[in-house]
């Protein structure tokens, strides 16, 4: 009886949602359509035909923007800057979730505290500072310094949800591995490492994210060209080729496609590590 | 006050091999106290929840006083149901919780008030009112939950599990004052349970359900004395019924069965359905320490030995085996025995009180009408 | 042991640059290294004489305020889409979290083209739409750019919030929306007395999140305005790094204390909003 009518009756109830999710979905999705297109248009194709689909693909854009507009050694340095960190921040962040998570001793509430107000630091705060003593120790203006700036300045947040984690992993399995005469580093290594992999998998994505797409700290700390990271990279020709749309198209896609693709294999993942801070 | 009729109930869930509710039919009549008993998952909360209008009917219908509801959502049927987890608004006091329902059915404000201290005064909440569910204790979020289906004078009140969540005292004096409230207010009830004791002890009528589907309906005692098959049989009766396995041997006039050697006269007592393996039941209470009291049935003795003796204080248990080690069995004897584990002793059965099961269906074989 | 390489970083460049920051801000630092104790005389001047920095406190708190509200508004929203199971909606949450993982430089750059005046998308569609009249230079107007950059702010953070409330809303018992459905409530009505209630601390947690974030905003506003048009835009992060970087004069010390004051006036709401909108009986389900 009723079932066909009633399902029909329910989409008609439901069009203002559905038209909503259609038009939301262009309204989030579109814009890197969009760009996505225009990285494959020389800039004279787009003011002619801002919204027009490709009608050659030019590939060789890509080679261009890699070799002279310099966007090869971005991404190179955004790599090198961001995996190095990364790993610095998830082997340190872990030893301190872990020591803190396991032990109690003189001090750890106040390490603890420092750390996590960390959490709540304006980076205003740093920055000028920073500036300064990168300037003092011949920091200033290498990945180096910036690295060591994004290690520290990251660690709270990676300790924050590592700790809950690691917080959680039973006590007996830490006392059995103690009576089987397991060394510290070794309990660590063995059991805390191992167990903690989801966890360490979502902060190492997060890190990445956060990371790869920072920009404040590299634009005080970096000054030369080929130190720069993707995003000052696309910020400075922003600033002297402005009506390049074409090749800033072509650099905004070459910032954006590791993240694209990563998001592709590994979405839940992805929005599981981004709002793992938030979610209490 | 409603009849409430459901007529060939389906429930099959998305990706679902089978249906979690299978052609069920049963009336429950007005102001009578159903319980639908059964094991978890046997379908019971489904069957609960379509009633409700909570879960979307497959096929088959629901009807309230002759009307059929299939399409009718929820807050229309006029139903209030007291959930498993009590289900109370957090954030809103007692008083919010009671009337909250009456509120969204725009009732007068003074009657709202009415009806809420009413209730609450025949639960016993008026000092409570002011305050919020986690200031609660269990059994009080547990009448706070009565109190709102109380409040709502619906025409049938659905119960699921309500007192799964408490702790065993606490679920005895909450069970008698369930009886109490429904038999005063006497609003048709339909009562889901897994313990047999609520629904032999609060049930106008229990339907027993097991995989989907309805195994067996009537009044408690019945049910008890009467099993449709042996999953019935055990279900009921704690502890459950001794089930033997054994074989009809000599013909109508001599018709027997054997236990552990021992021979049981069947003859003419029970219809014959020319099957010959049977499933032989007894209840634990129907096995007695030698001598055994005067005014029962015809006995059988059986020898056993003693496995273990369970002294309860009102009443002692007996694992035995027959003699012959072929079957173990429960009996229920008196507050003491002398029996102790190892003894070989004979128990007698009182033949009057077996029942017979189709090994092969597990259905009762029916005892002849004389 | 295990802290020790970690803590030395932290301390070295976390806690001594805040520290430090805190030093700056009572000193006039010149460049070659020539400090001048000053004493407050930096928080005075920026109190008493700092027009610019007034108004970079009005436009930050405004956009604060206001994107704060669309923010945790629009992500119910949408995770109430998303909550009543739509078709498609495993998918449209993958692709409605999209913005959220961009950077601010890459998203800033599409919204100013976006904002184009000439071939904008913005722009194009109004003509298209034959509302040609209200076409704005949006970014280049001091009337229209904070808004503009507002708009892009939220657009990138609605996802983000959008996953916490979905994830909020699953976590609701299903028996006390049963409940709400058999006491006549339609979906508004257990939107407004059951859900939004039982929501209440994620929304306070998200909203206190949010508005410390925006409180705090730099990126978005340098790639996209610089702070202009004529200061329209102008927010407290962005004076700092104008001040310390970009001035006719160099001096650390003002801006630093800048910096600390705005820390201080953000920890005093963050308790601020905590204390009054915090639940004072859990709510426990």
């Amino acid at each position: 009886m009723g079932t066909t009518r009633s399902s029909w009756l329910s989409y008609v109830r439901r069009s203002p949602l559905l038209l909503f999710l259609v038009f939301y979905t262009v309204v989030s999705g579109g814009p890197f359509l969009w760009v996505a297109a225009m990285s494959l248009r020389t800039t004279p194709e787009i003011f002619a035909a801002p919204y027009a689909f490709p009608s050659r693909l030019h590939w060789e854009k890509f080679a261009e923007a890699w070799t002279k507009s310099n966007y090869g050694t971005y991404f190179w340095n955004s790599v090198i800057v961001v995996t190095t960190a990364v790993v610095l921040i998830t082997v340190l962040g872990a030893m301190v979730a872990h020591a803190l998570a396991r032990y109690r001793f003189r001090g750890s509430r106040l390490v603890r505290f420092a750390i996590l107000s960390g959490l709540i630091l304006p980076p205003q705060l740093m920055i000028l500072s920073l500036f300064q003593i990168l300037l003092e120790y011949g920091l200033y203006n290498t990945l180096t310094g910036l690295i060591v700036v994004y290690v520290a300045g990251h660690l709270a947040i990676t300790v924050y949800i590592l700790e809950g984690f690691f917080a959680q992993i039973p006590q007996d399995l830490f006392d059995a591995a103690r009576m089987d005469g397991y060394s510290d580093f070794e309990i660590f290594w063995r059991i805390t490492l191992p167990i903690g992999v989801p966890a360490i998998f979502t902060t190492v994505t997060l890190n990445f994210i956060i990371l790869w797409n920072e920009f404040l700290y590299a634009v005080v700390l970096l000054t030369d060209d080929d130190k720069r990271t993707l995003p000052l990279g696309i910020m400075h020709f922003m600033g002297s080729h402005q009506l390049d749309v074409g090749m800033l198209a072509t650099g905004l896609m070459i910032t954006i496609a590791p993240i694209i693709l990563l998001y592709g294999f590994f979405s839940e993942t992805m929005i599981k590590g981004m709002t793992a801070g938030a979610v209490r | 006050m409603a009849i409430v009729a459901i007529d060939k109930l389906t429930k099959r869930y998305d990706g679902g091999a089978e249906p979690a509710v299978r052609d069920v039919s049963l009336t429950v009549a007005d102001g009578e106290f159903m319980v639908l008993l059964g094991p978890s998952g046997c379908g019971k909360s489904s069957v609960l929840r379509m009633i409700a209008g909570l879960e979307p009917i497959t096929s088959g219908t629901v009807s309230i006083d002759g009307r059929v509801v299939n399409q009718v959502p929820a807050r229309d049927r006029d139903i209030a149901m007291v959930f498993q987890s009590y289900a109370l608004y957090p954030h809103m006091t007692v008083y919010q919780n009671l009337a909250f329902g009456l509120r969204r059915r725009s009732v007068p404000a003074a009657e709202i008030e009415r009806r809420v201290k009413g209730a609450a005064e025949r639960l016993g909440l008026t000092s409570f009112l002011a305050r919020k569910p986690h200031a609660l204790s269990g059994g009080q979020r547990q009448r706070v939950a009565l109190g709102r289906a109380i409040v709502r004078d619906p025409k049938v009140f659905l119960f699921d599990e309500p007192l799964s969540n408490l702790d065993a005292a606490l679920r005895v004096s909450t069970r008698n004052e369930l009886i109490k409230q429904q038999s005063e207010i006497g609003i048709t009830t339909i009562y889901v349970t897994h313990d047999q004791v609520e629904a032999m002890t609060m049930g106008h009528r229990i339907c027993i359900m097991d995989r989907g589907e309805v195994i067996q309906v009537g009044r408690p005692l019945e049910v008890y004395g009467h099993p449709a098959n042996t999953f019935v049989a055990r279900f009921l009766g704690n502890p459950p019924m001794n089930l033997m396995k054994t074989e009809l041997e000599g013909a109508d006039g001599g018709l027997r069965c054997r236990v552990a050697g021992t021979a049981i006269a069947i003859d003419g007592r029970f219809e014959s359905g020319g099957a010959n393996s049977v499933i032989l039941g007894v209840r634990p209470e129907d096995l007695y320490e030698l001598p055994a009291p005067p005014g029962l049935g015809p006995m059988a003795e059986i020898a056993v030995r003693v496995i273990a003796v369970e002294p309860l204080g009102a009443e002692t248990l007996l694992v035995l085996a027959s003699a012959d080690d072929a079957q173990e069995f429960i009996a229920r004897v008196g507050r003491q025995t002398k029996l102790a584990p190892g003894d070989r002793t004979t128990i007698a059965l009182d033949t009057s009180r077996i029942h017979l099961f189709d090994a092969a269906s597990t259905r009762a074989i029916p005892r002849r009408r004389s | 042991m295990f802290l020790a390489p970690a803590l030395v970083l932290y301390a070295a460049f976390m806690v001594y640059p805040v520290l430090r920051t805190f030093y700056n801000s009572i000193h006039s630092i010149k460049p070659q290294g020539v400090q001048e104790f000053v004493g407050l005389a930096n928080f005075r001047e920026l109190l008493s004489t700092d027009l610019v920095f007034w108004k970079a406190v009005g436009n930050t708190a405004v956009f604060a305020v206001i994107a704060t509200v669309a923010d945790v508004l629009g992500g119910l929203l949408l995770a109430l889409c998303l909550y009543s199971r739509p078709p498609f909606a495993k998918l449209l949450r993958v692709v409605w979290f999209t913005p959220v993982l961009m950077s601010y430089v890459v998203v800033g750059v599409i919204w100013v083209w976006i904002y184009d005046y000439d071939w904008g998308l913005a722009n194009s569609l109004l003509r298209w739409l034959g509302l040609g009249a209200f076409e704005q230079s949006w970014l280049g107007d001091p009337h229209t750019a904070l808004g503009s950059v507002m708009a892009t702010h939220i657009w990138k953070w609605l996802g983000f919030n959008m996953i916490i409330f979905l994830a909020a809303l699953s976590a609701l018992p299903a028996e006390v929306l049963g409940a709400a459905e058999l006491d006549n409530c339609g979906w508004l009505a257990k939107l407004v007395y059951i859900i939004v209630p039982m929501l209440r601390p994620t929304i306070v947690n998200l909203t206190v999140l949010s508005f410390i974030g925006k409180m705090m905003i730099f990126d978005l506003v340098w790639i996209m305005t610089g702070g202009g048009p004529l200061w329209s835009t102008e927010t407290v992060s962005t004076y700092v790094y104008k001040r310390a970087f970009d001035w006719n004069t160099f001096d650390l010390g003002y801006p630093s204390a800048i910096a600390v004051l705005w820390f201080f006036i953000i920890m005093i709401f963050v308790v601020l909003m905590t204390r009054v909108f915090r639940q004072r009986d859990k709510l426990e389900f």
